[in-house]
């Protein structure tokens, strides 16, 4: 029996958004432009949340303090990625990572370069779980997360 | 939770039924046979809820495109959204409540239709802090198994041994999607897609459908000798943020804990006969096996190491060839559940458990696994 | 159902353009207020029913997800349910069985939309499925107001006469929503203002339509036995339903609308409700357009078919009548659409426990809440009140 071929349509939807950021974000990334990492602080587990938040998800407590975190801090996890996708920030390859930075609780997703990446076995020499890094501040910066450009080994 | 919810009856279509015809039409088809298969008409039954999603249909609302073709016209079904084991659940809880005696419960995805996963599941990703590094599916699951890996001396070599035992298992499965003889070799040598996550590593996207039917005890025997009966179930959610969560013992404890309270298991190990795990990502399923307690924290390598997952293995996981096999991203969830339920009716065919008196299902969706649910089904 | 279950606490936001909160706060802000309005600690809700219009609306995929930590989820069983304008009363209906299931004690149910942030007429526009309705549906005014013609020619009733009933109803529920702290839109309006208002999609016009809203709702849920120890008031959750129609828009009549008629009539049932003009107290049917609420009287059996124009006009469902509708302004006023079911059931809450505010219906004791959704496709029905 000769198989029918699936007739397909093709379609696109395509929406426009403008997100709003709240206080807390915008204060967070109104210090980031000022290379400062702004952390909170909850009142009753005491756990310092990277990006700052309005509440802390475990307590549910929303008075929290403000406190600096350090630009440098340890790899977590990160991955070397090498396929694409549609909507992926920049071409591959690029790493993402996990930062504990140092003062906070949680950590900051980011990108990890200022290394050598033309192959996988150079990166896993330069790079690796528990890494000490800092910050790569951008020249130009605009308040938002990219005010970094990345995290580069120490 | 004693004998209240009975699974009756499965249907499925496999992945080339499904190529070539609509979400509508599909469930339609599915549903249907269904009702056929235990003599049932559209207005016997009394409520159904779906799973499917928005965004991998391109259709918002997605239940309301393919409602009447559920039997669902002026009745009363509900959609739950993102993953097929919400539908069982939400579905037992409707039985439970005595509210009603039958529900039939559907999961739907056409994984061909989508965009690309990876781009969906960076749309998981908040705006500002997490979508801009691109987390999706995969990157989340190479951050994860890394430090996996580095914890716990995980290897990608014990990795490859679930997609080798998967998608050979999977042969024996009419309706999976991939499937074949693989080598660790074949695995170790795929494509690097996010270091360590391999190509072979990874789950493709199927297209595929099912439905159950649930029953009340009252109904169920009346309905057939042999019934599934819903033993327990727990389903749990992670912190948002990545950052926040800790990768290597999450959401999925806590869901297995709750499922394994009311069903009263203690050893899971010696006391599941045969589980079907959500496994997107190879080296998920061995950190699955230490949340879901089959074996200790750090051992899941060790525990497929020895052998103890294969078809003859002391507890068999993914017979059917699991999520690596095939991948219809919403519908996974559910076709856990009908395995397991298929395994327990002695009705798995090929892919069959030898003695099978308590079947686990496993569910699992967003950025490496936030969130998870656990059934426990038995005779 | 043998288990039942109660609303023991609501909370909801400020509604409007909610600029001052990413999406995240804003749900956190409805949470916080059901919590202290039921005098219990995060700790103690158990398990989480959340739901929403489609992701597409604000961008974020599986937002349950997204909010999961706004809603004390970490930890938790979460629940997503997804019936387009329905979801709200889909919410509701969700964590109603968590309880009566007998798994849990006590369920959060939250609803939310921050329809600033996206195209909500594009968005809605993706409802219709790509093969055939897209490209004709012209999202909700356009469905909307086929429907509302249908329904003139149906009974023969002179489009003035039914413009004007409309009217009534648009400046019945602004004043309604002046009494409402939370309600989006806060104005008056004069007949002239709505009739002379400009036209939408024929015969809609501006006036008769609700706004887009950013807002969130929270409800929670108790078993009997939890709800028994509140002390106070609380809104039993008496009967409750839901219907829905085929996909295609013009596969069912949408004047005699069955999915609304069933779905009432079951909940009815249920309620131990045979003549619910009499026996309910107050009603927020959902109202995104003034024309439509006319066919939900009569659907729901407050009048006879064609009969809704006398019902308005003898003031029965206005404020002061025998059965007022939507005393919080309703949808006309406030639509974070995944909220907005949500919210009826939270209004008709606080109705019958008495802690409505200055939008309280005088000794209200037993309310039904509705909430419809898709194109003219789904209707769900909650009876609640506050005696057993």
């Amino acid at each position: 029996m000769a198989k029918e071929e699936a007739r397909i349509m093709e379609g696109k939807v395509s929406l426009p958004y403008r997100w709003a950021l709240g206080p807390v974000f915008s204060r967070f990334f109104d210090e980031f432009k000022n290379k400062k990492i702004m952390g909170t602080k909850c009142p009753k587990c005491r756990r310092v949340l990277v990006p700052a938040r309005k509440f802390c998800p475990r307590c549910f407590e929303d008075n929290l303090e403000w406190v600096q975190v350090s630009d440098k801090g340890k790899i977590r996890t990160w991955s070397m990625i090498t396929f694409e996708f549609s909507g992926q920030p920049k071409p591959p390859p690029y790493i993402c990572a996990l930062v504990d930075l140092d003062g906070a609780d949680t950590a900051l997703s980011h990108f990890i370069d200022g290394i050598d990446m033309t192959d996988l076995e150079k990166v896993r020499d330069q790079v690796h779980i528990g890494m000490r890094v800092e910050a790569k501040w951008s020249d130009n910066r605009q308040g938002n997360i990219m005010d970094i450009a990345y995290f580069k080994p120490m | 939770m004693a004998n209240m919810v009975a699974i009756v009856a499965v249907e499925q279509l496999g992945p080339e039924e499904c190529a070539n015809d609509n979400v509508r039409d599909l469930t339609f088809r599915v549903n249907k046979n269904l009702l056929n298969q235990v003599g049932l008409k559209r207005e016997d039954v009394g409520t159904i809820v779906s799973s499917s999603s928005d965004f991998w249909q391109g259709i918002s609302c997605s239940n309301s495109v393919y409602y009447d073709a559920l039997g669902a016209y002026l009745k009363n079904s509900s959609k739950t959204e993102e993953d097929g084991a919400f539908a069982f659940i939400y579905g037992a809880m409707r039985i439970m409540s005595g509210h009603y005696d039958t529900c039939i419960v559907h999961a739907i995805t056409k994984g061909s239709e989508i965009p690309c996963l990876s781009t969906l599941t960076n749309l998981y990703a908040d705006p500002f802090f997490q979508r801009p590094i691109g987390l999706d599916d995969v990157s989340t699951a190479a951050l994860q198994a890394m430090l996996y890996m580095n914890k716990y001396n995980i290897t990608e070599e014990q990795a490859a041994k679930v997609v080798v035992k998967n998608l050979g298992n999977a042969l024996d499965n009419l309706y999976a999607h991939k499937k074949g003889r693989f080598s660790v070799e074949d695995v170790l040598k795929s494509r690097i897609m996010a270091y360590p996550i391999k190509e072979l590593d990874c789950a493709t996207y199927s297209d595929g459908t099912c439905a159950l039917l649930l029953t009340s005890e009252e109904k169920a025997k009346k309905m057939t000798k042999n019934p599934v009966w819903l033993r327990g179930m727990g389903w749990c959610v992670d912190h948002q943020f990545f950052g926040d969560r800790d990768l290597l013992d999450g959401a999925l404890r806590k869901a297995a804990r709750m499922a394994y309270a009311t069903a009263g298991i203690k050893n899971p190990s010696n006391e599941i006969n045969v589980a079907e795990i959500c496994e997107p990502y190879s080296f998920q399923e061995l950190l699955y096996y230490e949340q879901l307690g089959f074996c200790g924290e750090g051992e899941g390598g060790k525990f497929i190491d020895k052998g103890n997952t294969t078809m003859k293995g002391k507890l068999p996981v993914n017979p059917s060839g699991g999520v690596l096999a095939h991948n219809p991203y919403v519908a996974r969830g559910l076709l856990r559940i009908a395995e397991a339920a298929l395994q327990l009716m002695g009705k798995a065919e090929k892919h069959q458990v030898d003695g099978v008196k308590t079947a686990l299902a496993h569910s699992t969706h967003g950025l490496a696994g936030q969130h998870h649910s656990v059934v426990i089904l038995g005779k | 159902m043998a288990r039942r279950a109660a609303i023991i606490g609501v909370g909801q936001t400020k509604h409007g353009r909610r600029e001052d909160v990413n999406y995240v706060e804003l749900i956190y802000e409805a949470v916080k207020a059901a919590i202290a309005d039921a005098g219990i600690s995060p700790d103690d809700i158990e398990a989480v029913a959340q739901g929403s219009m489609p992701s597409p609306m604000e961008g974020v995929n599986a937002n349950h997800l997204y909010w999961a930590d706004a809603m004390t989820a970490f930890g938790k069983p979460l629940l997503r349910t997804a019936t387009c304008g329905s979801v709200g009363m889909s919410i509701a209906h969700l964590a109603t069985y968590h309880i009566t299931s007998g798994m849990f004690d006590m369920v959060l149910a939250v609803g939310a939309q921050k329809m600033f942030e996206g195209d909500p007429q594009g968005t809605m526009a993706t409802v219709a499925d790509p093969w055939f309705q897209r490209w004709f549906i012209a999202g909700a005014p356009g469905v909307f107001s086929m429907q509302a013609h249908q329904y003139m020619y149906r009974y023969n009733l002179p489009e003035e006469r039914v413009r004007e009933a409309a009217a009534r109803i648009s400046v019945n529920h602004h004043n309604n929503a002046m009494d409402n702290p939370y309600a989006h839109l806060r104005f008056k309006v004069t007949m002239e203002d709505v009739m002379k208002s400009r036209i939408i999609a024929y015969p809609t016009r501006l006036m008769d339509v609700c706004p887009s809203s950013d807002g969130a709702c929270a409800v929670i849920f108790a078993s009997e036995e939890k709800a028994k120890k509140m002390g106070r008031k609380v809104a039993w959750v008496k009967g409750m339903d839901y219907a829905g129609d085929e996909h295609f828009f013009g596969d069912s009549d949408k004047v005699v609308w069955e999915a609304a008629i069933v779905a009432a009539k079951k909940a009815y049932q249920q309620a131990g409700i045979t003549n619910p003009r009499k026996e309910l107290d107050v009603a927020e049917v959902y109202n995104p357009f003034t024309y439509q609420e006319l066919i939900f009287y009569e659907c729901f059996g407050f009048c006879d078919f064609g009969k809704a124009c006398k019902l308005v006009e003898d003031g029965v469902v206005l404020r002061g009548g025998e059965l007022p509708c939507d005393p919080s302004g309703g949808v006309l006023c406030t639509n974070p659409i995944g909220a907005t079911g949500l919210l009826r059931v939270a209004e008709a809450a606080l109705q019958v426990t008495g802690r409505a505010g200055d939008r309280q219906i005088a000794g209200a004791k037993t309310a039904l809440a509705h909430a419809m959704g898709g194109a003219c496709q789904f209707n769900g029905i909650m009876i609640v009140g506050s005696e057993l």
